[in-house]
């Protein structure tokens, strides 16, 4: 049913009973205004900075068209075995190294946890030396354990440890933190220590979610550890970067083409092991 | 006048609105009772579309609504406005802006639709949604966000939000299954005030029968899928309910309420059974 319009008089008089249900006052237009306009301002000077120009774009894309060019058809080369070796040793280095940090960020998660370490002070330092790490890069790692273990796979392994620790350990931490308390509360009322409360009342919550989160990291570390060969961490790419230095990019091509049938087949699995893992709620109890 | 011919809907092997029959004139407040599974929530859903009807026809006015699509679809939803258990705002939005959103599709063509994305509605449209929510002591929450209101709040904005419709028809899909007795009383109460201020039928599932007789000019009741009974709050003595139901009517609330929120018609009913 038609409802009355109000008349001006009205509105006028609802809007100076409750003016801001009518938009936001000038003083915050005026703030929106001057935010719009410094951050279009920014973008502005920042595209001239870098010397953005659609010139140049264009001359890029033809560039990268004449690559694109070279690269048909895709073609192994002699070196098959060195390309599958590789790719075999990208995928160990990012699963050896996903799997070392999934298993040490699970305590530091757990002493980064708000609701498992209730001291401010141990949590906050805690977080801010998984911080300090994250700042760190995963190619600024692999370059300093080259020069510490030398050339080699090794270096590679370290790097992705060392930079997912921190990654993954405040993941976790933020994970055991929205877990609910009265799980954990019904640990503390059958008089469970704060060990076995953790045990029974927090991780069985948690830990579909870092396995899950540790095998994305495990899918997206062997792409990433397929440019850690590039400073000489292992892996396949220092063989992209040397065919890429002689331009034969058609074997460039087959090398892609080949990691992302990887990932695929990674992903592929890793959605598997997360659903039947995650998604067990009918019946089967998990640990 | 509102017409249900013939109307049913079958989930699989269960069918749960089985050849439902109804004319109800226009102005009139209805109540539709049944344990749950009865097939209540699902006949109100077939009305408006959101679930759609397996056999049988729903007339407007003369017009086949069932035959409706696209545009003309969200005109007869705009038409017919539905008020939800869990009362189904955006909990991130403020209360105004859920009221306004009940004025979406009045706001034709490119730049109506463009304008709505922007959230820039009229004043007038801003002072419709006040005066609305004045009407039911809601227009101090108009700038909260949704999810810091009571149940009972939340309900009474769901009507707000259906009243910027300019509805013809109110469907209240157990609209006080999920609040306290006082707030149910103050959401009843809403409804009725709409039925009689606005003239806006209102069709409502209910498990109270208390509430039902209260309320209501008129009480269907459902029983499996099938109207079972149809008459006045006076008509429905509780011999009548015993002769229908085969239990007295304390047992008869008691089973409805210990059915839980329906996820799914068919299991509710197998449940049933």
């Amino acid at each position: 049913m038609a409802l009355a319009r109000p008349t001006e008089a009205e509105i006028a008089a609802l809007r100076s009973r409750m003016p801001r249900a009518f938009g936001a006052s000038t003083g915050t237009r005026i703030l929106g205004a001057v935010a719009w306009s410094a951050s279009i301002g920014w973008i502005i000077a920042l595209l001239w900075w870098f010397g953005f120009s659609p010139t140049r774009i264009w001359n890029g894309l033809s560039g990268l068209g004449t690559i694109i060019v070279l690269m048909i058809p895709p073609s192994p080369g002699e070196l098959w075995m060195e390309i599958l070796k590789g790719i075999a040793e990208s995928v160990a280095m990012a699963f050896l190294g996903t799997l070392i940090a999934a298993i040490v960020a699970v305590p530091l998660g757990l002493l980064g946890a708000g609701n498992v370490i209730t001291s401010t002070l141990a949590h906050f330092s805690i977080r801010r030396v998984f911080d300090g790490f994250r700042g760190v890069d995963q190619l600024i790692w692999a370059l300093a354990y080259v020069r510490a273990v030398g050339l080699g796979p090794l270096a590679g392994v370290l790097a992705i440890a060392t930079a997912d620790i921190a990654v993954l350990s405040k993941l976790y931490a933020e994970a055991i933190e929205t877990a609910e308390k009265r799980q954990a509360e019904g640990i503390d009322a059958v008089g469970g220590g704060r060990l076995l409360r953790t045990r029974f009342g927090l991780l069985p919550q948690v830990w579909p979610v870092m396995l899950a989160q540790a095998l994305y990291f495990f899918e997206s570390n062997t792409r990433s550890a397929s440019i850690l060969g590039v400073v000489g961490a292992g892996g396949i790419g220092l063989q992209i970067a040397e065919r890429i230095k002689v331009r034969h990019w058609d074997e460039v091509a087959f090398i892609i083409i080949l990691m992302i049938a990887t990932v695929a087949v990674i992903d592929l699995i890793s959605a598997r092991i997360r659903a039947r893992l995650i998604g067990r709620r009918e019946g089967a109890a998990v640990q | 006048m509102l017409e249900l011919q013939g109307l049913t809907r079958r989930f699989g092997a269960v069918t749960a609105v089985d050849d439902v029959r109804l004319v109800i004139p226009d102005g009139q407040m209805v109540g539709v009772i049944g344990r749950s599974g009865a097939g209540k929530s699902t006949l109100l859903r077939m009305i408006n579309r959101l679930t759609e009807p397996s056999e049988g026809h729903i007339l407007y006015g003369g017009q086949d609504v069932t035959a409706l699509r696209g545009a003309a679809l969200r005109r007869w939803r705009t038409d017919c406005a539905m008020i939800f258990q869990q009362f189904n705002l955006v909990q991130r939005l403020d209360v105004l802006t859920n009221v306004l959103v009940g004025r979406l599709n009045h706001r034709p063509g490119v730049m109506g639709t463009l304008t709505s994305l922007l959230k820039m509605f009229t004043a007038e449209e801003r002072a419709m949604a006040i005066r609305v929510l004045d009407r039911f002591d809601l227009a101090d929450t108009a700038l909260q966000r949704a999810d810091t209101l009571s149940g009972g709040q939340q309900q009474r904005v769901a009507i707000c939000r259906a009243l910027l419709q300019e509805p013809k028809v109110m469907l209240a899909d157990e609209p006080i299954a999920s609040l306290d007795p006082r707030n149910a009383k103050v959401v009843m109460d809403a409804l009725r005030q709409v039925n009689r201020e606005d003239g806006i039928t209102v069709l409502t599932n209910l498990h109270h029968l208390d509430t039902a007789r209260q309320y209501c000019d008129r009480i269907v009741a459902m029983q499996a899928g099938r109207v079972v009974f149809d008459g006045t709050p006076a008509e429905l003595t509780s011999q009548r309910v015993r002769d229908i139901y085969g239990v007295s009517e304390d047992e008869f609330e008691d089973s409805a309420e210990e059915a839980p929120a329906r996820p799914h018609p068919a299991r509710t009913r197998l449940a049933v059974a």
